[in-house]
């Protein structure tokens, strides 16, 4: 019994490595990525893991400069995202603090550049599936299969008509989902100006400025390496994360799963540190004490990998 | 409510059913007041020397009026706070051990006869089996900033949008603190 589901996996497997992304799922990537840049909606998702799920709406306007979007927490606390071309403003009304970030990843899609490509499509296999009904919409179903356990798998649902993403699942190397967004109801066309406004915001509230500026921690003593197939490097900063000291951060990425390492001194932390794995969704979390800091390991990977990552960063005291 | 306050007690509820009446007796004093008689009934059915139902409060009472220490921390306060998290470690420990123990007891069976597909050439990229998952935790609030400082990086944003960065505010990331 074992015996067959393992010549069955191997088969699997082999067929995955020999698979290239077909000119056409390719295409469909291209579709969706346009289609969260250029098109206006507004809708109400659900988010699962866990065993939980979570309600939201996403508001989108497009316009000349880029855009405006809006994410609303519907259960629960209240709290809401604006992104703009080039700013990310999270309020949160418990605490009455607005965070505000620069954003960075308006250059769009990178892993659709043609250089790129190829290298997405050694790591995942990229395949188009058959056509299904996700919240009235019918939609293409796209496969990326992972070709190793270092990442995880994702499957998309997009409209036939307009590439708009109506469903995303993440899974594991079982197959097993770890995450899942799902559009329940969803309008695409013209949305009001006035629906992308923060709703409670006060002038009153905390704004609190990731102050990000590019950095080179290996000056400073510190070792970090990928250390993992098809992950590289693509930033290196210091930023705030509260109003305390600054914390550097180092992003690895393969193109579509993203890695953070976050490097903070331990002295005057208010909280003291939760070591070990935790986890929500696809995003797994590893942290862990070197040399007086703390190192948070944040990704979109499997456990292992995002701990593998973790392991890799030493100190040693500069000359 | 009450039916669950009641196997609860008695244990027989599974872990996902836990929250709503956990949830019940931190809000609801009716729901406190069914744990209480029902662990008063149960105490007098075993014929256990009965406490009386207010014995919570005279304690709270008690400890009310007594006098408050104020002494400096014996030692740096972060220390047992850390022990605790050995605790997950030392569960991964045990799966993995579960892990190998399950590998060992199938490892016989391999030589039974050739692997009908052996000569399919096996991927490169693919390592070695790895024990399960270690043990995971839920995320505390204080992770939220981390979520945040991350999701603006991650190239899903492309395909997804926004959708994911539902993950750095979520409540869930809020509710779990130990």
């Amino acid at each position: 019994m074992s015996r067959a589901l393992g010549a069955l996996l191997l088969c699997a497997a082999a067929g995955l490595a020999h698979a290239q992304a077909t000119p056409e799922a390719l295409e469909w990537l291209r579709r969706i990525h346009q289609a969260t840049e250029k098109l206006s909606y507004t809708g109400v998702f659900v988010y699962q893991q866990g065993g939980r799920t979570e309600t939201s709406r996403i508001t989108r306007r497009a316009d000349a400069s880029g855009g405006v979007e809006k994410l609303e927490v519907l259960d629960g606390t209240p709290r809401e995202i604006l992104r703009t071309q080039d700013e990310i403003r999270c309020y949160l009304p418990e605490s009455q603090i607005v965070k505000v970030d620069r954003r960075r990843d308006q250059r769009g899609f990178p892993a659709l550049l043609p250089e790129q490509v190829n290298a997405l499509a050694e790591h995942y296999a990229i395949d188009k599936g058959e056509v299904q009904r996700i919240a009235g919409y019918d939609c293409q179903v796209l496969v990326l299969a992972p070709r190793d356990n270092l990442r995880y798998g994702y499957q998309l649902w997009a409209d036939l008509r307009t590439g708009m993403l109506l469903k995303a699942r993440a899974f594991d190397g079982k197959g097993e989902t770890v995450e899942q967004f799902t559009f329940t109801q969803l309008d695409i066309g013209s949305v009001p100006r006035e629906r992308l406004r923060p709703s409670r915001a006060a002038r009153s509230w905390r704004i609190e400025q990731a102050g990000v500026a590019p950095a080179d921690l290996s000056q400073s003593g510190w070792k970090v390496s990928a250390d993992l197939p098809g992950f590289r490097k693509i930033v290196e900063i210091r930023r705030m994360l509260r109003d305390a000291q600054p914390v550097g951060q180092v992003v690895y990425s393969d193109g579509l799963a993203a890695v953070s390492v976050f490097i903070e001194p331990l002295a005057g932390r208010a909280e003291a540190a939760r070591l070990g794995l935790a986890s929500m969704g696809a995003l797994n979390v590893y942290t862990r004490e070197v040399a007086d800091h703390l190192v948070t390991v944040v990704g979109e990977a499997p456990a292992d990998s995002v701990q593998r990552i973790g392991n890799t960063v030493e100190y040693r005291r500069p000359q | 409510m009450k039916s669950k306050i009641s196997a609860l007690m008695d244990g027989e509820l599974e872990a996902r059913e836990l929250h709503e009446p956990m949830a019940a007796l931190q809000q609801d004093e009716g729901a406190r007041n069914a744990w209480r008689t029902y662990h008063l009934i149960s105490d007098a059915l075993q014929g256990r020397t009965l406490l009386s139902t207010d014995c919570l409060h005279r304690v709270a009472a008690r400890l009310a009026e007594e006098p408050v220490l104020v002494a400096p921390h014996p030692g740096p306060i972060r220390a047992p706070e850390r022990a605790r998290w050995f605790v997950p470690s030392a569960l991964a420990a045990s799966v993995a051990a579960v892990a190998l123990v399950g590998w060992v007891a199938f490892a016989p069976q391999q030589g039974a006869g050739p692997i009908p597909v052996a000569q399919a050439p096996a991927p490169a990229a693919v390592p070695a089996e790895r024990a399960k998952e270690p043990a995971r935790l839920p995320l505390t609030s204080a992770s939220r900033d981390y979520l945040l400082a991350h999701q603006a990086f991650s190239p899903r944003n492309g395909l997804l949008g926004m959708a994911p960065y539902v993950r750095s505010v979520s409540s869930d990331a809020a509710a779990k603190k130990p």
